[in-house]
């Protein structure tokens, strides 16, 4: 072997040094349309076979015979042109685009590559400067509002996981996130968190895997949506694929990029709270002091606190601002007044709202990148290496993740059919201080929401904690100021009470592509994807919360063993024939331990298992692996460009399915139509293709679903205890089965200055493997079977304008609109709702797959109507109805679109994209919770007599809330709203759950981009350079529309299938940055 | 070349074909096969833990009988069933934590074929006593439910039973039960929790039984006062003798076997101070001078002071639960003396033939309980001469006199003190309204004392016909519908 390197080796250089006579030629291509330059273009002798490559600046370098006069000059996608060599043996050339677009070429399953106009099904691609233009570090969010059909919901949380669903959520409970496969490997969306984190209880969000790569290194991303893309892919599919293709080194060239950006952000107060500013801390503002004694102003405790004499000071305890009215000249001593620290220690302050609100915790989050990449290649091999750097630092305090990310990538033709290459990735996030999600006091914004005292300044607050890092808080359990009860200060939270994680993530493949004869080839693959994380949660001795160190270690792994054998043959010359034959092998394993201690920390500050006051409760082990074999053939025949028929099958056999039943094959079929080719005579049509397909898709069990086990709760002292597990395992499950048709136009006209493309889908997904609440009277909460079918039928357009396209400039219009209506067809035995999330912390309120609707609907108390009246009790406060079953939101949006905008001058480029979310619901725990805490300017303020809401009846005050009695007569019970136990809103007198739900629809300018090449004339003289890059970066700039108060509607807690809730919502995040591309 | 070909198949080859690999579908990590005993334990340590827990989450009957109430939040003493998972997760606990795995345990048991037939007999007997208590409990609770159908995966959408057909029964299972000790075998033995510190564990379960069929009896008396009568009289000769007979289950030191009041209430588990006495009680105590407040309650300023019932109340100003009753090790009472004695004493007023005279047993019941919370016989007798108490002076109702004085030796045991309330209809307790509110404070009108919890919400969206059919059959599905027993 190696001694056929050699000789290859020698040989090569020899035939260099035969060729020494020749003459060198050098030039340059570029694009016509935007004078950017073009790697890997083809430039050959005319005539010979001799003949080169751009390099990625476009740039080429070869010798010719002596002789030589012309060369042709050719790429996909671009017109050829034969350019004569002129005497200074250097040419530069700019390519026009072939408007016919026959030749582009789009990734498709297993990383092959396909003609665009054969496609029978819909691909959308982005191509590398879609991705980075806005410098977001997390690829995923990158795609928001520019692919039909695309749904992404990004979390505002530091590092959080983003929830991508591709044509609507197809599964009732199980993961609907969308595949990712990197260069072939596939990689996981899912996330590493916890379920009460998903389903809006504490927790933190890791984030997901998918992230972890450098945005810079993508060449290209291709969605392909439908299961007639994605059957060769198998089970895993189902939900759609994302294909990422990283950069390659390209032959004969040598490139250096150095990248380096920075971007600033600061949160959007549109999405944040505005509080009342009236009353102060307390749920009431009783006029004694609660046994008998009168207090000198109503709502204040008044005792001796410091030993001389009674003093007024706030109900502490309370963490609520329903307590007494404002008042500058009103002196209280306030929770700094207990901090024998504080400069107002012992003093009474003036009784006024903050002056430094929640919103002043936020800081400026910082985010910088640095990454440098190397790519080149000779004749034979091409590689690239590359580095990168993230530093993010959140909007919070003590927040920040470090990505270390390196790549390399290299392939080498060992002979003269047979390529090698290797791929290996190795990412190590770093994250500390992310931040608590859900219903927790580590989410700063379950206080800053919901439970809140708006006489709190943050900046005495921050100065309180810096004073000596202790918990001194405005929420003070007594009058002792010895330990806060409910809220922490919440920079004690953030700087004590912190979680760290490490994730080491590798993946990678090595692959061998023979190519037997000019219409047969055979790879052969092996890819890994792994992750190792470590996470890591504290709570500090003097935190509100049991003080606890809890930790997990998990690591996961697959490996894929894939064999393709590619036919690709001209029958006739009309009639082409394309084949494949492979065999993936699928494994897969998970290990996980989670530890915590046990009934709080006894030695401060150390965390650490063995730091627990009682011995630590029996670590929560997992362990789970899993293989999948699959066999699949393909076929396609073409006829004259102008129609193309698709046929692939694939058998899965998957371990996690009953033995007798773990077998299931799928096929696809599809066809494409390129019209345009038979309508050569109408010249304002430039392309026009019909799509046609359909496909099933299989699927397999979650792991360990068949055989029943015990749960082993803690051991009484000695004595050991068992119980039945709460989900009832099924050995006769069989797959599921997602069927889908799909049909689409393709077309563009007047020289390609205007198209569209259109889909049609329904997709069916049947069988589907789910665990189902059951009543828990049947002894367990859920139960797995083959349950119903959920279908998601709508369409998805983008289409693109060029409305002026100048030799300068050009404007460019891509807008993408789509509509996915889910509905659950059916589910199992006679059931007819599937509960998919309860909140336990507003029991009326849940989220639902229920028979004829939507998938996700919120069900719970709704008003009741009269005459499209609401209708009021006669003690004042609005009718509930009996029933929490009631539809009271749909989580899905109506229709989403983006409307992209690129214009260009010269070199300079601008682009700005709206993303539009039109309805689709949300039910907000924060207002639900904020609300009946008086934080809101509803509960404040003056009502309809032109007194303050908040006074007593007997003072004017109260409100009469409109709507009618049930016999139709209008309300006119004026109710008492002075407490928070009065209050017509929130939580506390249970009004319908329906007046939380808000439209969560939105209309935003998510990305505005500057972008500046310097001129190649005044890079040529910088000598080292090939092209230097600038650009200035928004991202989240404007909210233009949307309904949620205070909230950013889109803000979810990460992906999960539980969306349309909001408790402790973060909020958005404005970003400005500049990027600097160096290209050596 | 052949070389890498040769590699690329090893490599494929290596990994064994997917169908081979059943063994990947059985967790590594769990159990699959475990011993009838620690499904028993498991149930006891449940129930246990769902009567005792003072969790808003979980168990409000302290509120609802106005034994204690809370500082901040009001949501559960106003009886707002909605804002959590209350029901479900009481049904929940007891289907799901109890019933199920005492199901499971039998079948363990009646699977083994080696286990000694008297052994067995005890075992299943023990396992049967557990379920009637866990049965009654949530017939007591919501009225009509699942039974018949019940535990069965197979029916996921099982119908719901009545309830008075579901007691009779359990009446019938609970002779079963007892018939079906042996005093001479043992049973569980050391998984046992309740007994296995006794040195006849079986002849205790035999009183705990009987005790136990004294409370059914009780509870049907104003309904099928025929019935009562025949199953009290069987039941009256073998029940609790003394307080060493009580049904207690030992809580242990350490976390997560502790006290569940110690984890809401414990200063070294948690830093909230949500739960106070409240007035109702307190001053009921205060008036009768009663013994038993060093064991309850905590004092201000020496004083024994009721927070207002159903409002905001500053921690500081009022009593709270004693030590005693937040420490990690406090023992939880499924069962006692003094209630069984009480018991005795209204049988003997409803003319039942039970032994010993109603005014006895009333005597032993306050005794006992005083006794118990700390106090001494003297005081007890001293308690016992005041005319407000005594047995023949304090009321000439004796659903009055017994019903007082069972409220205040039920503290602590919100669940039973509650369902006796509805049965006795004393003391008498008002809602909170405006005629209760502080200055300053306020609250909507219309509130009412819940009888019954309503069904778990999520019976509306998982077993919704047979739940509608349920509710209508019991009068409606709203806390104020009363259970079949509760006529008055």
């Amino acid at each position: 072997m190696t001694k056929q390197l050699l000789i290859c080796f020698v040989f090569m250089l020899f035939a260099i040094g035969a060729n020494a006579q020749d003459k060198t030629v050098t030039g340059k291509v570029t694009s016509k349309t935007d004078g950017q330059p073009l790697p890997g273009v083809s430039i050959r002798v005319k005539g010979s076979k001799q003949g080169t490559v751009t390099n990625a600046s476009g740039a080429f370098s070869f010798s010719v015979p002596q002789g030589t006069t012309s060369v042709d000059i050719s790429f996909i996608g671009y017109l050829m042109q034969s350019v004569a060599i002129p005497s200074s043996n250097v040419i530069n050339a700019s390519l026009a685009e072939d408007s016919q677009q026959l030749e582009q070429v789009v990734v498709t399953a297993l990383g092959i590559t396909r003609k665009k106009n054969e496609l029978p099904f819909a691909a959308q691609e982005l191509k590398a400067e879609d991705i980075t233009r806005t410098r977001d570090i997390n690829l995923v969010n990158s795609l928001g509002g520019k692919v039909a059909g695309l749904d992404i919901k990004r979390s505002n949380a530091m590092g959080g996981s983003t929830n991508v669903i591709i044509r609507g959520s197809k599964s009732i409970t199980q993961g609907n996130q969308a595949l990712f496969v990197i260069d072939g490997v596939p990689v996981s969306n899912a996330t590493a968190n916890t379920e009460n984190q998903s389903t809006g209880r504490a927790g933190y969000d890791y984030g997901n895997a998918a992230s972890d790569i450098n945005p810079d290194d993508v060449a290209s991303m291709t969605v392909l949506k439908g299961a007639a893309a994605t059957a060769l892919y198998g089970s895993r599919a189902a939900n759609g694929v994302i294909i990422i293709t990283t950069k390659k080194g390209s032959k004969n060239s040598t490139n250096i990029t150095v990248n380096s950006g920075v971007t600033f952000g600061k949160i959007d107060k549109s999405t944040f709270p505005t509080y009342q500013k009236e009353y102060g801390q307390g749920y009431n503002s009783p006029a004694t002091d609660g046994t008998g004694n009168p207090v000198p102003t109503a709502g204040f405790w008044y005792r001796d606190v410091f030993g001389t004499g009674k003093v007024m000071t706030p109900q502490f305890s309370s963490d609520a601002s329903y307590g007494p009215k404002f008042d500058p000249n009103l002196l209280v001593y306030q929770w700094s007044a207990l901090d024998p620290f504080s400069p107002n220690y012992q003093k009474a302050t003036p009784w006024v709202a903050a002056a430094n609100g929640p919103d002043t915790f936020y800081e400026t989050a910082v985010t910088s990148n640095q990454s440098v990449s190397i790519d080149g290649g000779g004749e034979k091999g091409t590689f690239k290496v590359g580095y990168t750097r993230n530093d993010e630092k959140g909007v919070l305090p003590n927040s920040k993740i470090t990505k270390n990310l390196f790549n390399f990538g290299g392939s080498y033709e060992m002979a003269k059919n047979l390529t090698v290459s290797a791929a290996a990735n190795y990412s190590k996030i770093d994250g500390l201080g992310r931040y608590g999600t859900g219903y927790s006091g580590l989410n700063p914004n379950q206080g800053f929401r919901q439970w809140w005292n708006v006489g709190a300044d943050i900046t005495e607050l921050e100065e309180a904690y810096n004073r000596n890092n202790k918990n001194i808080s405005w929420n003070w359990g007594d009058a002792t100021g010895t330990k806060p009860i409910y809220a922490d200060n919440p920079y004690f939270n953030r700087y004590q009470n912190v979680a760290n994680d490490t994730r080491d993530h590798f993946f990678g493949n090595t692959a061998l592509n023979y190519k037997v004869n000019d219409w047969f080839d055979v790879i052969g693959r092996v890819s890994y994807d792994g992750t190792s994380d470590l996470q890591e949660e504290h709570i500090a001795v003097g935190s509100t919360a049991l003080p606890a160190y809890a930790r997990t270690n998990g690591t996961f792994a697959e490996t894929n063993f894939d064999l393709l054998m590619n036919f690709n043959k001209k029958i006739t010359e009309d009639i082409s024939f394309k084949g494949l034959l492979g065999a993936n092998l699928r494994r897969s394993r998970l290990t996980n331990i989670y530890a915590k201690t046990n009934g709080g920390l006894t030695v401060p500050g150390l965390y650490s298992l063995s730091n627990s006051v009682s011995p630590i409760e029996a670590p929560v082990e997992r362990y789970e692996r899993k293989a999948v074999d699959g066999y699949f053939a393909s076929t396609t025949f073409g006829y004259k460009d102008l129609v193309f028929v698709d046929a692939t099958v694939r058998r899965d056999q998957s371990t996690t399915l009953p033995t007798n039943n773990n077998v299931f094959w799928y096929p696809s079929v599809a066809g494409s139509f390129v019209f345009s080719n038979v309508l050569k005579d109408l010249t304002w049509l430039s392309y026009g293709k019909l799509r046609l397909n359909y496909a099933e898709v299989g699927n397999d069990a979650p792991n360990l679903s068949i055989y029943d086990t015990y749960t082993k709760p803690t051991a009484f002292g000695s004595i050991p205890m068992f119980s039945v597990s709460d989900t009832k395992n099924n050995g006769a499950l069989k797959p599921e089965r997602t069927k889908s048709i799909e049909g689409g136009i393709e077309t563009s006209f007047l020289n390609s200055r205007f198209g569209f493309d259109v889909t049609l889908y329904k997709t069916n997904t049947v069988d589907q493997i789910t665990p189902v609440s059951v009543t828990t009277a049947t002894g367990f909460l859920k139960l797995y079977v083959n349950a119903g079918e959920v279908q998601n039928k709508g369409i998805e357009v983008s289409a693109f304008l060029i409305p002026v396209k100048t030799k300068d400039f050009a404007w460019t219009l891509n807008l993408n609109w789509s509509k996915n209506k889910s509905e659950v067809v059916s589910l199992y035995a006679d059931v007819k709702n599937i509960e998919l999330n309860t909140l336990s912390l507003s029991g009326a309120v849940t989220y639902n797959a229920a028979i004829g609707q939507p998938y996700g609907v919120i069900k719970g108390t709704n008003y009741v109507y009269k005459d499209g009246q609401k209708v009021v009790n006669a003690n004042g406060y609005y009718a509930a109805t009996s029933s929490s079953a009631e539809i009271i939101g749909d989580p899905n949006a109506d229709w989403m679109g983006g409307i992209g905008n690129t214009f260009k001058y010269k070199n300079l480029s601008l682009n700005f994209l709206v993303d539009i979310r039109k309805g689709g619901d949300l039910w907000s725990l924060d207002q639900w919770y904020g609300q009946g805490t008086g934080l809101y300017p509803n509960t404040a303020g003056t009502n309809d007599l032109g007194n303050p809401v908040r006074s007593s009846l007997a003072s004017g005050g109260g409100i009469i809330l409109p709507g009618v009695l049930a016999d139709g007569t209008p309300n006119t019970k004026r109710i008492d709203v002075s407490n928070s136990g009065s209050s017509a809103y929130g939580y506390p007198n249970n009004p319908p759950r329906a007046s939380t739900i808000y439209d969560a629809g939105y209309v935003k300018l998510r990305e505005v981009a500057l972008g500046y090449s310097l001129p190649q004339k005044l890079v040529s003289k910088l000598r080292a350079f090939k092209g230097i890059d600038i650009s200035l970066v928004g991202r989240n700039l404007w909210i233009i529309h949307k309904n949620v108060p205070f909230a950013d509607p889109e803000d979810g807690l990460g992906s999960g299938n539980v969306q349309g809730y909001q408790s402790g919502s973060y909020p958005a995040v404005r970003t400005v940055g500049f990027n600097v591309k160096f290209r050596l | 070349m052949r070389k890498i070909y040769s590699v690329l198949v090893a490599a494929v080859l290596l990994s064994s074909c997917a169908k081979n690999l059943d063994e990947y579908n059985i967790d590594q990590k769990k159990a699959t096969v475990v011993p009838a005993a620690t499904l028993f334990t498991a149930a006891q340590k449940s129930f246990a833990d769902v009567l005792t827990s003072p969790s808003v989450n979980t168990n409000v009957f302290r509120f609802y009988v106005q034994q204690w109430t809370t500082t901040e939040y009001l949501d559960e003493p106003r009886y707002n069933l909605l804002s959590r998972t209350l029901p479900q997760a009481f049904w929940s606990a007891i289907y799901k934590d109890v019933l199920s795995d005492l199901q499971e345990a039998k079948k363990v048991i009646n699977a083994d074929p080696l286990l000694n037939a008297d052994v067995k007999a005890n075992e299943l007997a023990q396992i049967g006593v557990m379920e009637v208590l866990a049965w009654s409990t949530l017939v007591n609770t919501f009225g009509n439910i699942p039974y018949s159908q019940s535990l069965d995966i197979a029916n996921v959408q099982p119908k719901y039973d009545d309830a008075a057909t579901i007691y009779s029964d359990l009446l019938v299972r609970l002779d079963a039960a007892l018939a079906g000790f042996k005093t001479s075998a043992a049973g569980f033995g050391t998984a046992d929790l309740l007994y296995s510190a006794k040195a006849a564990p079986i002849a205790s379960w035999i009183k705990f039984g009987n005790a136990l069929k004294l409370r059914l009896g009780l509870i049907i008396a104003d309904k099928d006062p025929a019935k009562a009568k025949t199953v009290i009289e069987a039941a009256a000769t073998n029940v609790f003798a003394d307080a060493t007979d009580n049904a207690r289950f030992p809580y242990t030191l350490s976390t997560p076997n502790n006290n569940p009041i110690s984890t809401a209430a414990n200063k070294a588990l948690t830093t909230r101070t949500d739960y106070i006495a409240a007035q109702a009680l307190v001053d009921k105590m205060n008036t009768l001078a009663d013994p038993r407040r060093p064991g309850f309650f905590t004092t201000v300023g020496g004083a024994y002071i009721g927070g207002y019932y159903g409002f905001s109340n500053s921690y500081s100003n009022f009593s709270t639960m004693s030590a005693k009753i937040s420490a990690f090790d406090f023992e939880a009472l499924l069962m006692d003396y003094p209630e069984t004695e009480f018991g005795l004493a209204e049988a003997g007023r409803r003319g039942y033939t039970v032994p010993g005279t109603p005014e006895q047993h009333y005597n032993n019941a306050v005794t006992a309980s005083i006794i118990y919370w700390g106090g001494t016989a003297a005081q007890a007798a001293a308690y016992l001469a005041q005319p407000a108490v005594a047995f023949t002076t304090a009321s000439a109702n004796y659903k009055e006199s017994i019903g007082i004085q069972k409220w205040i030796a039920l503290y602590n045991r919100g669940y039973e003190s509650w369902t006796e309330w509805r049965r006795l209809d004393f003391p008498k307790l008002l809602p909170p309204s405006a005629a209760t509110a502080p200055a300053g404070q306020s609250v909507p009108d219309g509130l009412s004392i819940p009888v019954r919890l309503i069904y778990p919400i999520n019976e509306q969206t998982l077993n919704g016909a047979k739940r509608a059919e349920a509710a209508a059959a019991i009068g409606g599905d709203v806390v104020t519908t009363k259970l079949f027993w509760d006529v008055n």
